[in-house]
């Protein structure tokens, strides 16, 4: 049971590391669900393991909430504004996707000496998937000129912090998870109707290009 | 307990009550008549705390308020009923006097947010769990995105924008940090772990070391974004001065405060192990490095509300090095002393930009013949926010610098006082500058007496912190 969490997490790593190679924003959008999915069904497994219900109802609203409904609703933000793919930044996108590679390496490295419960078998993999997680979220981020990329870093390394919640401890108390969802999806919905401001006002989505105020 | 749910429940009712009045007028005065109930709410239910009757008032399991936290909520809620009742006349003026032409459905919007961000940072006080806070702090920025969108022109999206983006992805590092100090309490100290301050003090000395170190550098990573510590403080000048004036001054003298006080929750927390070491020379390091930082930016300012912003970084970084120092008492002084004359500054920078229909410093000459009241009230205060005597963030400041000079901190105590006369002279010159010079003949005086009601009753709180024992009585309980 344990290892296939592990195999679930790192299935949601890899997949993040593949987003990174494509610009294409209905790819990237597939992408992020598939691997929200996966860390869908890695707290179902948990939630058994620990023999948790709470979790499974924490499932559900993932499956459901941020797998479909976010990349749905970006979907659906991106085919209004008639945006299909994003421009990139700093480094070309296969580049990036090594980078990211080279950077899921690293967070096995970074995470080994971390202490983990007792309860808890093999968490060293959990810790690097969610570390990697972070990793890309922060390259899509700097690799994405569009707004909706931005978002989309955001959620990924959003998705990391959480698989490092769920592999590493015994369970959140399940109020702080609620909160914690509620913010991240009111937040997500802010920054899209900011989308469409910034797209009536500029003529475009492309954050590299909102330099005025500046020192 | 009904206190409790009257703070909780006075600012939803507001919000909703502006949400469906149509009636403009109703809602300006309801907004302001409900804030200040709300301010005399929270000094009735923190009254036994401030008296010493008691150390600490539980509401829930998961909500209670020590004595630092109530002095904290009774600063946040008395600075956003000052910024809430100058708001009105705010607005009015921006049509009379600035021929700016706000849609009252704009304005109600405005109201909406601000009561929910209220609410918001209340809770950031009243938690007493650490993943609650972090929800809490989240959700001060979502509403109050709502704020610094307010004028709906390109750089306020811009701000917004930036605000969002570079405050979430830094929150969301303090929420890697709060996990890290759930996991430090799984290993033997609470079964299955907490994230309530109060088991999680009584334990402090059973949490995981490693984990609980790298918790405490994710936290303070994450909230000091939020806070504006340097350089992760990008965000904070172009959100500050796009925003509207008084919703600047909730954001510079409520907000910060904020995330400063997550800072200092986990701090606490940490103090109480055996690696209190790293909570110490961290962040007074890094409060004078943001001191001197933002000293150096405020002599090449260019907007008003800029040069205002950045004060507050300064500000932000001498509160950081209190809490390095571990002194609830320190904080909160400079915390008072700070919130109330950049409160001022920021409701007069927003007067002074509607004489002068603009924000550029270059162009802002004269005050004191356009508005005599105006230049003299932007006088006291600018000296009472670099901490000039007799102004009570002058015993603050020189409070703390003996204090981190007590404890051997020696090249952090040198920045300081560089960053800090740096600052001084940076604020004076610019201020100068406003004050004297020849303003454009086309200007006329305003005589109106609305607009700097609560400037000047900040202004006398100033002096008041300066000269009189009230600060003390303040404090006496922390």
């Amino acid at each position: 049971m344990i290892s296939a969490i592990n195999l679930c997490v790192l299935c949601a790593a890899v997949l993040a590391c593949l987003m990174v190679g494509s610009l294409h924003l209905r790819l990237n959008l597939f992408l992020y669900g598939v691997e929200t999915l996966f860390i869908a069904a890695a707290t179902v497994l948990t939630a058994n393991a620990h023999g948790d219900a709470s979790l499974i109802c924490i499932a559900m609203m993932i499956g459901t909430l941020k797998a479909l409904g976010v990349p749905f609703f970006l979907l659906k933000t991106s085919e209004k504004l008639n945006v299909h793919r994003d421009v990139g930044a700093m480094i070309t996108p296969p580049l990036a996707m090594h980078l990211s590679i080279v950077l899921f390496a690293l967070s096995f490295v970074l995470t080994q000496n971390i202490p983990t419960p007792q309860l808890v078998v093999n968490g060293w993999y959990g810790a690097a998937a969610g570390i990697s997680l972070l990793f890309t979220g922060l390259v899509i981020m700097l690799t994405r000129r569009l707004a909706i990329g931005q978002i989309l870093g955001f959620l990924v390394i959003e998705n990391g912090i959480y698989v490092f919640a769920l592999t590493q401890t015994l369970g959140m108390p399940m109020l702080v998870e609620m909160g914690i969802l509620l913010d991240m999806l009111v937040g997500v919905m802010v920054c899209g109707v900011l989308v469409f401001k910034i797209q009536k006002s500029f003529e475009h989505i492309d954050v590299a290009l909102l330099t005025d105020l500046k020192e | 307990m009904e206190l409790f749910f009257t703070l909780c429940a006075l600012p939803v009712f507001g919000a909703i009550w502006a949400a469906k009045c149509r009636h403009l007028e109703k809602v300006r005065s309801s907004v302001t008549l409900l804030i200040w109930l709300q301010v005399i709410a929270t000094a009735i239910l923190i009254g036994p705390l401030l008296r010493g009757d008691a150390s600490l008032l539980r509401f829930t399991a998961d909500f209670a308020l020590d004595r630092s936290a109530a002095c904290f909520l009774l600063l946040t809620n008395f600075v956003a009923a000052c910024s809430l009742t100058h708001a009105p006349t705010f607005f009015r003026n921006e049509s009379v006097i600035a021929g700016k032409i706000i849609p009252p459905l704009h304005e109600r919007f405005f109201y909406v947010s601000s009561l929910l961000f209220v609410l918001a940072m209340n809770f950031v006080f009243m938690a007493d769990n650490l993943g609650l806070l972090w929800v809490s702090i989240e959700a001060t920025t979502i509403f109050s995105a709502g704020l610094v969108y307010f004028s709906r022109d390109k750089h306020a999206l811009e701000a917004t924008w930036k605000y969002l983006m570079v405050c979430s992805v830094g929150i969301a590092f303090a929420l890697l940090g709060t996990i890290l100090i759930f996991a430090s309490s799984q290993h033997g100290a609470i079964d299955g772990g907490s994230l309530n301050v109060r088991m999680l003090i009584g334990c402090a000395g059973r949490l995981e070391p490693k984990l609980l170190e790298l918790g405490y550098i994710f936290c303070l990573l994450g909230y000091g974004t939020k806070a504006g510590i340097f350089p992760l403080h990008t965000w904070l000048p172009d959100a500050h001065s796009e925003a509207p004036a008084p919703a600047s001054a909730m954001l510079s003298g409520a907000l910060l405060n904020c995330a400063l006080f997550a800072i200092w929750r986990v701090t606490e927390l940490v103090k109480l192990t055996e690696h209190h070491a790293i909570c110490e020379s961290i962040p007074i390091f890094w409060g004078a490095l943001t001191a001197l930082a933002a000293g150096l930016f405020l002599v090449h300012q260019y907007g008003i509300k800029r040069l205002w912003a950045y004060s507050s970084i300064e500000n932000v970084g001498i509160m950081l090095v209190a809490i390095g120092l571990g002194s609830p008492m320190l904080f909160f002084l400079q915390a008072l002393n700070h919130s109330i004359a950049k409160v001022a500054l920021f409701l007069l920078s927003g007067n002074i930009i509607q004489y002068f229909g603009t924000k550029d410093l270059s162009k802002i000459r004269g005050l004191l013949k356009v508005s005599p009241t105006c230049g003299i009230l932007l006088a006291v205060c600018a000296a009472a926010v670099t901490g000039m005597p007799p102004f009570g963030a002058f015993i603050a400041e020189w409070l703390i610098l003996a204090k981190s000079a007590d404890a051997m901190q020696g090249i952090s105590v040198a920045i300081l006082l560089i960053a800090l006369a740096i600052s001084f002279v940076a604020v004076s010159i610019h201020v100068s500058r406003i004050l004297w010079g020849s303003a454009k003949p086309e200007l006329t005086q305003s005589r109106s007496i609305s607009r700097y009601l609560i400037p000047s009753i900040l202004g006398i709180c100033t002096i008041v912190l300066g000269l009189t024992a009230v600060p003390l009585i303040l404090v006496k309980p922390l």
